[in-house]
């Protein structure tokens, strides 16, 4: 195999190792070439170095400590009374309903408001890009409602975390776990400046990716 | 904590680059590993347990880095930047350290599993949930950049040199 300049990317994206090997007899010979490859090998050579370690002798006991804490706060959890289970049986057939039904308003709000995203309109009727009082109001409102329908379904999958056995249900978990702290913190900062319509979309953006992942983790439980 | 013993080191390094500061680093690391004991009764698939516990540290430090606790723009304090014990230090490792901070966090982390930390690109890859040729092409990348930042910083040595 020969190689020319024009198989530089290919060649440096390593995919191929004929091609790197007759590129690097083409580099031999080309001054431009020859120069990429070696500034490639140099960081190669470098990045190893950016390695680090040093000793936290209180670290494995800090992990160690804070996942008995853990433990005993399931296991006395565990040891709560439990609840019968006559009393679930009604979740997997709720879990449909509320999903119904919210698929349902979903559909009608997006059909009544053209098109658009629902929420995002009622914050793009001011022209000024700062939101107005009444906008917020309007927002808040809209956003209640929304925020009302996810938080039923985060209540109806949250017994299907807490006895999450397999492991994509304990990444589901940790997945909405992280989606909640997004959330907390992007309400947090919202409270100190109500009027960033920033915000306001990224919270919302965390909201529709919680119902996503609560909707397909719902499916997963079914099947 | 087996996984401790054996990977411990290595997500702390893994941590440290992405977050900047050893605290924050063995935060990462302990909050990553009570996400693994939470789960880890119920894990089945014994070899990938490992790659599982990387995937949850590295999604724990991007987690850290939107909540805020960015990367210092300035370089870290010297105690921090002393490479493995024994190990020779490189000429480049400042301008590259400092060159690393303006990546992408995703090349960022393709850079380190594979660059520093050795990953293949198929575990580099399980831990950051791409397929083996996105991880490719995010190294591909992370690698132009870093190579833009140190030939603007007039970093590279001379060849005959390095």
């Amino acid at each position: 195999m020969k190689a020319s300049c024009r198989d530089l990317e290919k060649a440096l994206a390593g995919g191929d190792p004929s091609l790197t090997a007759a590129f690097e007899i083409h580099a031999a010979s080309c001054a431009p070439c020859g120069r990429e490859l070696e500034e490639w090998r140099q960081i190669s050579e470098a990045a190893p170095a950016l390695r680090r370690a040093w000793d936290s002798p209180e670290l494995l006991p800090r992990i160690r400590q804070a996942a008995a804490e853990e433990s005993q706060r399931a296991h006395a959890d565990e040891s709560a009374p439990e609840r019968g289970p006559s009393g679930w049986r009604w979740v997997p057939a709720a879990s449909i309903a509320a999903l119904f039904v919210i698929a349902t308003a979903g559909l009608w709000v997006f059909r009544n408001s053209g098109g658009r995203d629902p929420l995002a309109s009622q914050w793009r009727t001011t022209k000024d890009p700062l939101l107005t009082e009444r906008a917020i109001d309007d927002v808040e409102t809209a956003e209640k409602a929304y925020l009302a329908s996810i938080e039923k379904l985060s209540l109806l999958a949250e017994p299907k975390l807490a006895g999450a056995k397999t492991p994509i249900l304990v990444n589901y978990r940790e997945k909405l776990e992280v989606l909640d702290s997004a959330i907390a913190e992007l309400k947090a900062s919202i409270d100190q400046n109500r009027w960033n319509t920033h915000l306001r979309r990224e919270l919302l953006a965390v909201y529709q990716e919680k119902q996503r992942t609560l909707q397909s983790l719902m499916k997963e439980v079914k099947s | 904590m087996d996984l401790y013993e054996t990977h411990g080191g290595r997500m702390k390094s893994i941590a440290m680059n992405l977050l900047g500061s050893r605290a924050d680093a063995e935060d990462a690391v302990q909050e990553a590993f009570l996400k693994v004991h939470r789960g880890a009764a119920q894990f089945r698939g014994g070899a990938s347990l490992s790659t599982w516990a990387y995937r949850i540290l590295v999604n724990t430090c991007y987690d850290m880095m939107r909540r805020g606790r960015r990367r210092p723009e300035n370089p870290m304090p010297a105690e921090e930047l002393l490479p493995r014990g024994g190990e020779r230090d490189h000429p480049l490792r400042l301008s590259l350290e400092r060159a690393l901070v303006r990546l992408d966090p995703r090349e960022r982390a393709a850079f380190l599993l594979c660059e520093v930390e050795g990953f293949t690109h198929r575990e580099a890859g399980e831990i950051l949930a791409v397929n083996e040729n996105t991880s490719r092409t995010l190294l591909f990348r992370a690698r132009r950049r870093l190579q833009q930042e140190l030939r603007a910083g007039g970093a590279f040595l001379p060849a005959e040199a390095s």
